[in-house]
């Protein structure tokens, strides 16, 4: 330890008024940080970072707060970084559809500028557009559009961020189309900061689509709505979402009365977007379902159907996705609980919210425990995104990592991380 | 280092003598992939039929400290299928089946030797094909274009081999059989497929494969523009990216290769143009008529001489034919070219076209582009004819100036084709110390020997010194030490 106090270095880094000590409401499933810091430079992250491995202070980044929920408690919690300072637009150039933040920039604020280009990145997380770049990346969050778009992997063509020990890295291309060294963006992607801490992101555009049309299609049973996903996925239609919402999650967008719907969108020029919304339709019709038109503020609605003190993500074959949302459903049944599903039909990625509170060991054991032995033996997972501490504590919410897998991603942490800096014990395998 | 007889009787029993090629004859055919400057043959190529025979070899291998190289087709032009070091070459040729087709689930799992075509000609006839699509489709195999993460023609709608593979079976350089990904997305953990792919074979052997299939489109509409002059179809394509459209693929096709495709392929170009841009659209046929109008007026605007539609699927496939064929007519007119594979930022097209031409004139040597210009991906072919004295030199120098004034526009060393043995020694134009040093430890947890494909993708290796630079086809075959 050097004489000096943590603290005072830290202010010496980031200046006075940019750390708080003992800050409240921020601490990490109950793990309360005893510095909040917010560096305003990539170098003062990378200095504070050389100052955390000297001082052995372990290190939470974090963005808007969002997803501080996802993973498991906290090993130990010196230092919250908080990168919402970092939030300049470094490099736009409409022309090349690539553009270069700071991962503090929020979503709504890189959507406003872009937009008036006639441009998005299309990334629309859960969580909604006030979370960061930094912090969408980081979690490898997703939403509706990712049938279409893909993910933040497929988005995050290059990276700079800040290693364990400080020092200033840079992974991948600042064009489209590269494939010069290892693409270290894919392995920042979803690894939650515990590698290194993105600060910088360059990501590929999409030209935002001249019209757009989005669709309810109703059914009165799930084995209906589901041959109707089936038959979609099997057209040649090219929807942007392609979104199943249970009976509860459609009372919460004003749907109530339908056992079972798929929420889909068209992007492209007016005259293809009413096309394929009338083919949409008959192919809805021919599965015995209503088709009635969405506003486009549908969209930013569904995260309200997910607030709920848990949630839970599985992920399976795509063609399975309406069985594992019946299944889920059955599940929680017996518990009289009626969780809101909605999911990514086209990817095979569900999420259900849990309004209700369930004591812990029962969700793990009667819930969690059960379906996920079923999904990991079909290939799938089961992630409890988030959850109160005492679920957490009763099972991991990450789920088993076979085997090489496991040994890897060890090694990994280990290389780039030996010391546990960054996010101790919060990802999988107790990394 | 001569490996010992011993050592062959213990691969012979991994997989069969039939198995093993050991004569110097033998050994010579896999001396080198598509970019014969670099010759290396190995001490021994293996054929190994199952996974389990690929890890016994590995293992093997890291217990004799010995060199792993793995080879597809070898149509690579990076020199990344050949032995720098001698050793154990793995060709992937006999495992080439396809284990699983799942149209409900729209993916593939299939073998690394199954070459790219077979994939979509298996599942046409249900609607579906694979993307990504490298020049040399017909030949090239999947787990080599993984390995590569391959790209081609569209690629700029589509995304590359990346965007296309869910799920990987490698056995790793610490002789591991790893599984990652699948059929359900968003396993948790480390994204190690994606960090896989493009590794060309430095981390481990690919031994199976789970592609994403897509859906024929419902329409294509391809279509033919000439200009009088390269800039202006440079001018043209950035337009047309400006524009919101994104076409499934937008090729450049230059004066010097208009002639040769046409006197090669006869293509029918059309002659005396400066440039050719062959575009592609694909998707709903609402869609694509409105986005064809749209471009037939941005061509227009740009001076383009003529415009062109495919009225039917063998005129397109004559247009394509042309460009698919194009390193191959490109022989009617030099035998020998260095082919650069560099990235600019799309805006920057027209900057660094003038940029070729003025190195070209500046070398006094013809520099020949077919690329795919939608995503700023060139791809000059710098033609030389090595029994002139010194002029093999001044196709380097051209070429070094030419990627170095890519990277300058913030562009990358590679778009497609890899790094390689070719390109190691450029990495560091594009990569800081800390940024290699990264790459280097990320290699080493799954390969924590070296044994994997050494001397290529990184700039240095303890065998090989800083990099190597292609001192040309002078040196004999197995001087690469």
């Amino acid at each position: 330890m050097s004489a000096r106090n943590p603290a005072d270095a830290l202010a010496a880094i980031v200046g006075r008024e940019h750390i708080t000590g003992s800050p409240p409401g921020i601490a990490v499933d109950g793990v309360k940080p005893r510095w909040k810091v917010s560096p305003g430079s990539v170098e003062e992250v990378s200095r504070v970072m050389m100052l955390a491995a000297t001082e052995h202070l372990v290190v939470a980044p974090r963005g808007s707060g969002s997803a501080l929920g996802l993973g498991m408690p906290p090993l130990a919690l010196d230092v919250a970084m908080d990168l919402c300072r970092l939030d300049g637009i470094v490099d736009y150039v409409p022309a090349d559809m690539v553009a270069t933040v700071q991962a503090g920039v929020r979503l709504d604020a890189l959507g406003r500028e872009l937009g008036k280009h006639g441009q998005m990145l299309a990334l629309d997380p859960y969580g909604g557009p006030s979370r960061t770049i930094g912090g969408v990346l980081a979690t490898g969050a997703s939403g509706p559009r990712r049938f279409r778009y893909g993910t933040g992997r497929d988005l995050l063509l290059g990276a700079r961020f800040v290693q364990a020990d400080g020092i200033i890295t840079w992974g991948g291309s600042k064009v489209v189309k590269s494939v010069t060294g290892y693409d270290i963006p894919k392995l920042l992607a979803g690894s939650l900061g515990t590698l290194g801490i993105i600060v910088e992101a360059t990501l590929r555009l999409h030209p935002a689509p001249a019209a757009l049309g989005s669709w309810l299609l109703g059914f009165g049973s799930r084995e209906a709505a589901a041959s109707f996903v089936a038959a979609l996925l099997a057209s040649t239609l090219e929807p942007e979402r392609l979104t199943w919402l249970n009976g509860a999650a459609l009372a919460r967008t004003g749907h109530a009365g339908t056992e079972a719907g798929v929420a889909v969108s068209i992007g492209s020029v007016a005259q293809a977007v009413e096309a394929q919304g009338a083919e949409l339709a008959a192919m809805a019709a021919s599965a015995g379902g209503r088709a009635s038109g969405l506003a486009d503020n549908f969209w930013l609605g569904l995260d309200g159907v997910l607030a709920g003190p848990i949630v839970l993500k599985l992920a399976s074959e795509l063609g399975r996705l309406p069985f594992w949302a019946g299944q889920l459903e059955e599940t929680c049944a017996r518990r009289s609980l009626v969780p809101a599903v909605v999911g990514e039909a086209g990817n095979g990625v569900l999420r259900a919210a849990l309004m209700e509170s369930v004591p812990a060991a029962d969700l793990a054991t009667e819930i969690v425990v059960p379906l996920r032995e079923r999904l990991v033996a079909e290939g799938g997972s089961l992630v409890v995104e988030r959850a109160p501490v005492d679920v957490k504590r009763a099972v991991d919410v990450w789920g088993p990592i076979a085997e090489p897998a496991l040994a890897v991603m060890k090694r990994l942490k280990t290389e780039f991380d030996p010391r546990g800096t960054l996010n101790p014990g919060r990802f999988v395998g107790g990394l | 280092m001569a490996l010992s007889p011993a050592f062959l009787s213990e691969l012979e029993r991994i997989v069969g003598s039939s198995g093993v090629v050991s004569t110097a004859e033998g050994r010579m055919v896999y001396e080198a992939d598509m970019h014969t400057f670099y010759k290396g043959a190995p001490d021994f190529v293996v054929l190994p039929e199952t996974t389990r025979e690929v890890a016994e070899v590995v293992r093997l291998c890291r217990r004799e400290h010995v060199a792993v190289v793995p080879r597809g087709s070898g149509t690579g032009l990076i020199g990344g299928a050949m032995a720098t070091v001698g050793g154990v070459m793995v060709s992937m040729t006999r495992m080439n089946n396809i284990l699983d087709l799942d149209f409900p689930n729209r993916c593939a799992t299939v073998q690394p030797g199954l070459i790219n075509l077979w994939l979509s000609q298996a599942t046409r006839a249900q609607g579906y094909y694979f993307a990504p699509d490298p020049s040399s489709q017909m030949v090239s195999s999947i787990g080599g274009n993984a390995s590569t993460n391959a790209g081609g023609p569209h690629c700029l709608k589509y995304g590359i081999t990346v965007n296309h593979v869910l799920g990987l079976e490698v056995v790793t350089g610490a002789g591991e059989i790893l599984r990652v990904g699948g059929k359900a997305q968003d396993p948790p953990g480390y994204d190690l497929t994606g960090a896989l792919v493009g590794a060309e074979g430095t981390l481990g052997l690919l031994t199976a494969i789970t592609v994403r299939l897509l859906h024929v489109p419902a329409a294509v509409k391809t279509l033919l523009a000439s200009f009088s002059a390269i800039e202006d179809a440079s001018e043209a394509v950035s337009a047309i990216v400006a524009a919101g459209i994104v076409p499934a693929a937008l090729e450049m096709i230059d004066e010097t290769f208009v002639k040769a495709i046409n006197e090669g392929v006869g293509a029918g170009y059309p002659k005396g143009a400066g440039a050719v841009l062959l575009i592609e659209l694909d998707g709903p046929a609402a869609e694509i008529e409105a986005q064809a109008v749209r471009i037939v007026q941005i061509c227009r605007d740009h001076a383009a001489l003529e415009i062109r539609v495919a009225r039917d699927e063998a005129e397109r496939a004559l247009l394509w034919k042309g460009r698919k064929e194009a390193a191959g007519a490109v022989g009617r007119m030099s035998a020998t070219w260095i082919l650069q594979d560099a990235v600019v930022p799309r805006s920057r097209l027209p900057e660094i076209m003038r940029e070729v031409v003025a190195i070209g004139a500046r070398h006094r040597l013809v520099i020949a582009n077919v690329f795919h210009a939608g995503d700023g991906n060139l791809h000059p072919m710098i033609l030389y004819d090595d029994r002139v004295p010194g002029e093999l030199d001044r196709a380097h120098d051209a070429n070094d100036e030419l990627l170095r004034a890519c990277l300058a526009m913030g562009g990358s060393v590679t778009g497609e084709h890899g790094v390689g043995l070719d390109k190691a020694w450029s990495m560091p134009l594009q990569f800081g110390d800390a940024d290699l040093a990264f790459m280097a430890r990320f290699r080493r947890a799954f390969d924590p020997d070296g044994i994997m494909n050494p001397g290529k993708l990184l700039p240095s290796h303890p065998a090989c010194g800083e990099g190597f630079r292609p001192a040309a086809s002078k040196l004999p075959a197995g001087t690469w030490v």
